[in-house]
C-alpha cells in the first residue's frame, strides 16, 4: 500500500532520542513513512506518541538522532519543514474567543495563504466537514467534535502534505470519530500523508501501516494485516451462562495460548492443531459449564495487541530486534 | 518583509479582538485607568487646609481674642469649635471632630504686658503624620507673624520708626508648583504608575495566555519570527498605553487644572520609551512564568510596588534609604516621574531630560534581548 516515492519519505527518523528529567519519553527511534501513507502510532498514555509528533513537527528539540520531514531536518531546516506539515496537537489549540471563521483566518494568514485563497477554502472545508453553519460561533462554544473539526480545517487552511495529527479522536463520541476518519480518508485518498496518533485499537485498521509505540520504543510496525498474522493461531470466543467458569475450564487446555475475559464472554487464542470447537467444547463439558458455546472470530487489534504486548514485549524489551524489524 | 507585515497585522488583529471579546479586559485597560486616577488623586491628596481645629481660651483678654483671630482668619486652619476645658481635647481629637488644638492659658495678656514670652500650647493629633508635620509649621508661622507684629505695635507705642531697624522678612516661593497643590504634583506621577500596571501586567499575561492555549506551537509552526509576534503584541498595548497617557493628561488638565508647561513632544517620546521598557518588563515576566497567575501577581509586584514607592511618585527618592535607592535604579518608573513631572509642571524638554530618555530605551533594549532569549529557550525546551 505504501509506495516509497522516489524522492525522501515523509518521514525519516533515526536514533531519535528525548527525555523530560528522569523520564525518556523516546528512546533511540527509528522510523520511516512513506509519501500517502495513512500511518497510525498506537500504544498507551505515556507511550511517547506526542513527543515523538512535536519533534517531528519542529516544536520540541530532540536530545539525540535525527529527523527529516520530506528530505529536511526537522532541527536545522525548520523552516523548510513547517511549510509542508500541518500540526494538529493533542489539546485544543485555537483561540476560545475567536469564531470558527476567525480562527481559520488567522492561523491562515500567518501561514501565508492568500486572502482569495483563504476565502476559497475555508469555504470548501466548512462545508465538508460540516461546520458551514458555525462559522460565527466562538470556538469555546463548539462541541468537542466540532472542535475538533475546527483544529483539522484550521490545519489543512495551507495544504500541508504531510499531517502530524496527535490523538485528534481522543474524548469524541463515537459518530463524530467516524465522520473525522471519513474525512482522513479523503485527504489520504488526495494524496496527502497522514500521520496520527490514537490509544484506540479499533482506528489501527483504518490505517495503511501501523507502529505500536511504548516506552518510547516501537514494539511493532507493519500493515494491519502483517501484524495480525504475527498472532499465531485463531480467535475463539467461548460464551457461558457463567463465564467465569467457563474461562477457568479452557485455562490449561493444550493448544490454548491464552485466555481472558471480555466483557460476557471468555476470547480463547488457539494454537492447537485441532479444531477448537471440538476441544474446547469437550474440555467445557468435562469441567460441567452451563450453557456453553463456542464460535471462531476475526482477531481485533485490540487482541492483537494485548496478545503481542504480553508475549513480545517483554521478552524482548531491550533487543535489538524491537527497533530493527520495522524499517519498511 | 510585506509577509512579515501582513503576519504582524494578523496578530495586531487578534489582539484587539480579543479586547473586544473581554469586557473586563476593556475595563481594565481603559475604565480602571480613569477610576484609579480619581481615585489616587483625590484620596491621597498630601494638600492640608480647612485643618479641624478647636480653641480654649482661659485669658478671655482681648489680647487672646486677637491671637485666636489670626487662626480664625486663616485658610488653613477652621476653628470648629470653642472649648471650656482640657478634657474638650481629648473629646475632639478621639471623636475626630478636630486634629490641632489651640490653648490659651489664663494670664497671656498678663505675660505679654510684662513684656516676658507668653506660652500658647498646640496640641496636634499626630496619627495622621503629614498633617501633623504641617499643622505645625503652619502653627509656628502664624506665631512668629504674631510676634512680629506685636513688636511693631510695641515699637509705634513707644514712637520708636522700625522701618530703618531692617527687621529680616523671609521670602518664601515654591517653585513649580507655587501653591504647593498636590494634584499638580501626584498626576504627572500617577500616569507612570497607571502605564506601569496596564503596560506590565498585560504583556506579562499575553504571551503565557498563548502558551496555556496552546496556540503557541501553531504559532511557531507557522513562517512566523519571534520578533514579529514580539511587535504583534507590542503595538496594540503601546496604542492602549498612548490611549491611557492621553485621557490622563485630559483628565489631569479639564479636572485638576495640571499644568502642562513644557514640551508635549518630550512627554509622548518619554511616555513611548517608558511603555516600550515596561512592556519589556512583561515579557521578561512571560518568559519566566509558568502560569497565568503566577504572570499576574508577578507583574503587580514588579510593576505596581517599585513605580508607586520607587519612582519618587510617593516618596522623594532622596528621602528614602539609600540601598531602595539604588533599587530604585532597575524599574524605569523613576526615570519616567522625572519626565513627566519635568514637562508637566518646569517646562522642560529635551534639553534637560535626555538622560532620562537615554536611560529608558538602555532600559527597553536590556529588557527585549534578556526576554527574547528567555522566551525562546523556555518555548521549545
Amino acid at each position: 500500500m505504501t509506495t516509497p516515492a522516489t524522492a525522501a519519505p515523509a518521514i525519516r527518523a533515526s536514533g531519535l532520542r528525548r527525555s523530560f528529567g528522569d523520564t525518556l519519553a523516546v528512546a533511540d527511534l527509528d522510523l520511516e513513512v512513506g509519501e500517502g501513507a495513512v500511518f497510525g502510532l498506537l500504544g498507551p498514555d505515556g507511550a511517547g506518541k506526542s513527543t515523538l509528533i512535536r519533534m517531528l513537527a519542529t516544536v520540541l528539540r530532540p536530545d539525540g538522532g535525527e529527523a527529516s520531514v520530506f528530505g529536511h531536518s526537522v532541527t536545522t531546516q525548520a523552516a523548510l519543514v513547517t511549510p509542508r506539515i500541518g500540526y494538529m496537537s493533542q489539546r485544543f489549540s485555537m483561540y476560545p474567543d475567536l469564531s470558527v471563521a476567525e480562527n481559520m483566518d488567522f492561523f491562515a494568514t500567518i501561514r501565508g495563504v492568500s486572502k482569495a485563497d483563504r476565502r476559497i477554502r475555508s469555504a470548501s472545508l466548512l462545508e465538508g466537514m460540516g461546520l458551514a453553519e458555525f462559522t460565527k460561533r466562538q470556538a469555546q462554544h463548539l462541541s468537542g467534535g466540532m472542535k475538533q473539526k475546527l483544529m483539522l480545517a484550521t490545519t489543512l487552511m495551507h495544504e500541508p502534505d504531510l499531517l502530524l495529527l496527535d490523538e485528534p479522536t481522543t474524548g469524541v463520541d463515537p459518530v463524530s470519530r467516524r465522520e473525522f476518519w471519513r474525512i482522513l480518508a479523503g485527504l489520504h485518498r488526495a494524496g496527502k500523508t497522514v500521520l496520527v496518533a490514537t490509544p484506540y485499537m479499533d482506528e489501527a485498521e483504518r490505517c495503511t501501516q501501523i507502529a505500536f509505540l511504548d516506552s518510547g520504543r516501537i514494539k511493532q510496525f507493519g500493515t494491519p494485516d502483517e501484524i495480525k498474522a504475527r498472532v499465531p493461531g485463531r480467535l475463539v470466543e467461548v460464551s457461558a451462562t457463567y463465564p467465569r467458569a467457563a474461562l477457568a475450564a479452557v485455562q490449561g487446555v493444550p493448544g490454548v495460548e491464552s485466555a481472558h475475559l471480555l466483557g460476557d464472554v471468555v476470547r480463547v487464542l488457539w494454537s492447537g492443531a485441532a479444531q477448537p470447537e471440538q476441544a474446547l467444547g469437550a474440555a467445557l463439558a468435562a469441567a460441567g459449564v452451563d450453557g456453553a458455546g463456542t464460535r471462531e472470530v476475526a482477531p481485533d487489534m485490540e487482541t492483537v495487541f494485548a496478545y503481542l504486548a504480553g508475549t513480545v514485549a517483554e521478552p524482548h524489551e531491550a533487543a535489538p530486534s524491537g527497533t530493527g524489524s520495522f524499517a519498511s | 518583509m510585506r509577509q512579515a507585515m501582513i503576519r504582524i497585522g494578523a496578530i495586531v488583529r487578534k489582539e484587539f479582538r480579543h479586547l473586544g471579546r473581554d469586557p473586563r479586559m476593556l475595563l481594565a485597560v481603559v475604565i480602571t485607568p480613569v477610576i484609579q486616577l480619581l481615585l489616587f488623586a483625590y484620596a491621597i491628596s498630601f494638600d492640608v487646609d480647612h485643618v479641624a481645629t478647636i480653641v480654649i481660651d482661659f485669658d478671655k483678654s482681648p489680647a487672646s481674642q486677637r491671637y485666636l483671630q489670626q487662626y480664625e482668619g486663616s485658610p488653613f486652619f477652621q476653628v470648629v469649635a470653642h472649648g471650656s476645658s482640657l478634657a474638650d481635647v481629648d473629646d475632639a481629637f478621639d471623636h475626630n471632630t478636630a486634629r490641632v488644638a489651640i490653648v490659651i492659658p489664663s494670664g497671656f495678656s498678663r505675660t505679654l504686658a510684662s513684656d516676658a514670652a507668653a506660652q500658647v500650647s498646640v496640641l496636634i493629633d499626630g496619627s495622621e503624620p503629614n498633617a501633623a508635620k504641617i499643622s505645625q509649621a503652619y502653627s509656628v508661622a502664624l506665631n512668629q507673624l504674631y510676634g512680629q507684629q506685636l513688636t511693631r505695635d510695641w515699637a509705634d507705642a513707644q514712637g520708636l520708626d522700625l522701618s530703618s531697624f531692617g527687621l529680616l522678612q523671609p521670602q518664601i516661593r515654591t517653585w513649580y508648583n507655587p501653591e504647593r497643590r498636590s494634584s499638580d504634583f501626584l498626576i504627572p506621577g500617577l500616569m507612570v504608575v497607571i502605564i506601569a500596571i496596564v503596560t506590565v501586567q498585560q504583556t506579562a499575561v499575553t504571551l503565557v495566555r498563548e502558551r496555556d492555549l496552546g496556540t503557541q506551537e501553531q504559532l511557531e509552526v507557522s513562517p512566523m519570527r519571534r520578533i514579529e509576534l514580539m511587535v504583534g503584541k507590542l503595538l496594540p498595548w503601546t496604542l492602549i498605553a498612548f490611549l491611557d497617557v492621553a485621557l490622563i493628561t485630559g483628565l489631569g488638565r479639564i479636572l485638576f487644572n495640571v499644568p502642562l508647561r513644557g514640551d508635549f513632544w518630550a512627554l509622548a517620546v518619554g511616555a513611548a520609551l517608558f511603555v516600550f521598557a515596561s512592556l519589556g518588563m512583561g515579557l521578561l515576566i512571560s518568559a519566566i512564568a509558568p502560569t497565568m497567575d503566577t504572570a499576574n501577581i508577578m507583574a503587580l509586584l514588579i510593576a505596581f510596588l517599585p513605580s508607586f514607592l520607587l519612582s519618587g511618585f510617593a516618596f522623594a527618592l532622596d528621602q528614602i534609604p539609600v540601598f531602595l535607592q539604588w533599587i530604585s535604579y532597575a524599574f524605569p518608573a523613576r526615570y519616567m516621574v522625572t519626565i513627566s513631572r519635568g514637562v508637566f509642571l518646569k517646562g522642560s524638554g529635551f534639553a534637560e531630560l535626555w538622560p532620562e530618555m537615554v536611560s529608558l530605551v538602555v532600559y527597553a533594549l536590556v529588557m527585549l534581548v534578556i526576554s527574547s532569549v528567555l522566551y525562546g529557550r523556555r518555548s521549545r525546551a
